[in-house]
């Protein structure tokens, strides 16, 4: 046990955090946002870099890849760094050609990266296939929830190549491992935002911060993320494990609930504007937190793992 | 970081299950559900907290010289997990290796140490903390029990309120005000004072909660002798932030949530297989005693770093105690009316869980401690 980064891990934070700097924040992922266009030269750029695959690269692991999948989410990168960072490599032991998109069958609806997906991943019950995507195979689709999106045409739901017999649940554990990785740093940016704002913002002749009832809202929030952050971390670190990975994404979907909700309410009409960057990171919330099934769904999983379906 | 435990920590915890399966009574569950002051759970742990001395699960975490084997901090959380959950069978010794012994340590003088240790160590003897008082609850520090010089002793006229154990206690960690004139922190003394000494009386007060689960502690002249002082006269309140930030996490209610609801998960599926609403409710609430998990983790990972205490113990304090009111208050709906009875499943787990908010600090101080110390944020 131990909480702290190593020397090899400090370095990957300190060096992803410097890339992006330069190439990500909530400035540009809003600019994207409103075209639903996902960041290739950041994708590039994080690829060049080594980062998204620190977890199969050999030298770093899972918790490494997780560090980095956290810290993009934190600064609100437009690029599918979960899938390709951790949930493929935890899931597959390799990684495919980005961007991976990973949409359940089970779950009808829009797709974050589909429309700008090379490898588009499918769980099917227990089932998992791979199929490689060329331009314009997935049409995209406007939303308002902070990241491009396709929907997966009927043709293309029994396409792809099947990944073997486990893919299904393997596949599905990863995917909530680097679920919880993203709502942790998409969180912390929704947190830290709005500490910011309410530090500065005066009403009543001082800053909103300093009242009590506010602080408390603040501290129960901060609370919830630092619990998603570290259980995130956890199961990324421990290989995402059924129930584990299950149980961070059911914490981290709930918190994030509660957290779209608080940040709001507490930032005000300028939270909503699109001239502050709470939106970016709040919105983003909204479509993480409803992704395979849920946190009731994570929370059933979780269940079944560790209670069995009787 | 890496979230692995280490193999003597691994071994350390299959040890101590072992023994536990083997030395905890069949109906130790149902046994364990009147709380660690009840009568019989204080007359279980009089043999039982030796046995765990004598196989060295007492106190591994103190200092060989006193009794331990320097065994890490970890070891002391383990230990937390495993007893807590099972209800204590330490009864209220278990504050007596979590934070009276390590204030020992770190204030007592020499004989006082040699006096207190060896008897925790041991296993025998029982402490009471003399705290609250009826105008000191949530604002600790407008405590006015009074520990004024005379001679060689310190008269101690008061009351303390809210006392569990104190019915059993062979000693009280007093706080008190040894300057009269004094206000908030300063011009407090800690004393280790003799629970038989002429001018106490304790009472019980009735609660919804448990019986003798509270009690009004009264000191009429009651005369302490000098050598019982804790650490400098009038530095009483650092000896106590230094005892409450091994109080705040000692006992894991996560922990405890995390076995309730394991219990809770194997009544219902006897009754019949779990439909997806309660799977998923079972789910929620783990997730939540997961949390409080983790967080406690991070306390005892910068405690086995040397790091001072910091605000990461109050935002495990937050967690652990949402988990525990939260299964709580799930274990009575899941079991619906049944619950109503007293000494039901339902009925301990959440009579246990109702003091959780309050116990050791509200949750509203702690939001506060969270705001200031954690956040920055600027006093009101």
């Amino acid at each position: 046990m131990d909480f702290e980064l190593s020397e090899e891990q400090r370095a990957i934070a300190e060096a992803v955090a410097a890339l992006l700097a330069k190439h990500a924040g909530w400035e540009r992922a809003a600019a994207l946002a409103r075209e639903g266009a996902c960041d290739f030269a950041l994708e590039r750029a994080l690829a060049d870099a080594g980062f998204l695959d620190a977890a199969t690269s050999g030298e770093a692991g899972l918790l490494e890849a997780a560090l980095v999948v956290e810290a993009v989410a934190h600064a609100a990168g437009a690029v599918a760094a979960g899938a390709a960072a951790l949930a493929v490599p935890a899931a597959l032991g390799r990684a495919l050609p980005g961007p991976v998109a990973l949409a359940d069958l089970a779950q009808p609806g829009p797709v974050r990266f589909a429309a700008d997906a090379r490898t588009l991943l499918l769980l099917d019950g227990a089932a998992a296939r791979a199929l490689t995507l060329e331009p314009g195979d997935v049409p995209r689709l406007e939303t308002p929830y902070g990241y491009p999106m396709g929907r997966i045409p009927v043709s293309l739901a029994a396409a792809g190549h099947d990944l073997g017999p486990g893919a299904g649940a393997r596949l599905r554990d990863a995917w909530r491992a680097a679920l919880a990785v993203e709502l942790a740093g998409t969180m912390r940016g929704a947190l830290e935002t709005t500490l910011g704002y309410l530090k500065q913002r005066r009403q009543f002749g001082r800053p909103l911060a300093s009242f009590q009832a506010v602080q408390h809202r603040l501290a129960a929030c901060s609370v919830q993320v630092e619990a998603a952050r570290w259980l995130a971390f956890e199961t990324a670190a421990r290989r995402a494990p059924a129930e584990g990975a299950a149980l961070a994404a059911a914490y981290a979907a709930g918190a994030a609930r509660r957290l779209f909700a608080e940040t709001h309410q507490l930032s005000g009409a300028i939270g909503y504007t699109r001239e502050h960057p709470l939106h970016v990171f709040s919105m983003r919330l909204q479509a993480l937190r409803l992704e395979l099934g849920g946190a009731a769904e994570h929370a059933r999983a979780a269940a079944a793992a560790r209670w069995g379906r009787a | 970081m890496e979230f692995d435990w280490s193999p003597e920590d691994a071994a350390f915890r299959s040890a101590l299950a072992a023994f536990l399966e083997e030395a905890l009574p069949p109906d130790w569950d149902e046994r364990a559900q009147d709380g660690p002051g009840s009568a019989q759970q204080a007359a279980f742990a009089r043999d039982f907290c030796p046995a765990l001395a004598a196989r060295g699960f007492l106190t591994p975490h103190w200092p060989a010289a006193f009794g331990g084997r320097d065994a890490s901090p970890w070891q002391h959380a383990i230990l937390g997990e495993e007893l807590w959950s099972r209800g204590e069978p330490r009864g209220p010794q278990y504050m007596n290796v979590n934070w009276i012994g390590p204030a020992l340590l770190e204030y007592g003088s020499e004989a006082q140490r040699a006096e207190h240790l060896p008897r925790i160590a041991r296993g025998d003897v029982f402490w009471c903390q003399g705290f609250s008082e009826p105008d000191a609850g949530s604002d600790l520090l407008a405590l006015r029990t009074l520990a004024v010089r005379d001679g060689a002793d310190y008269v101690v006229n008061g009351s303390k309120l809210w006392t569990s154990y104190a019915n059993h206690a062979d000693f009280c960690f007093l706080l008190a005000r040894s300057d009269p004139a004094s206000r908030r922190q300063r011009g407090l003394t800690v004393l280790l004072a003799p629970m038989d000494l002429p001018g106490i009386e304790v009472r019980e007060v009735p609660s919804v909660v448990g019986e003798r689960y509270f009690h009004e502690v009264a000191f009429r002249d009651v005369r302490v002798p000098e050598a019982a002082r804790l650490g400098p006269e009038g530095e009483g309140w650092a000896v106590v932030a230094y005892a409450l930030q091994y109080e705040r996490v000692g006992a894991p209610r996560y922990a405890r949530a995390a076995r309730t609801l394991d219990r809770l998960a194997e009544r219902l599926a006897s009754a019949g297989p779990l439909d997806g609403e309660t799977l998923a409710r079972l789910g929620e609430a783990r997730a939540l005693c997961e949390a409080g998990r983790v967080l406690s983790y991070r306390v005892v990972d910068r405690r086995a770093r040397g790091e001072p205490p910091s605000a990461d113990t109050n935002v495990a304090r937050v967690a652990g105690t949402f988990a525990e009111q939260w299964v709580a208050d799930l274990a009575l709906e899941l079991g619906g009316c049944e619950g109503l009875e007293a000494g039901s499943f339902a009925d301990a787990q959440f009579r246990m869980a109702m003091t959780a908010g309050v116990a050791v600090g509200a949750t509203e101080v702690q939001l506060d401690l969270i705001a200031s110390r954690f956040l920055g944020l600027p006093r009101e």
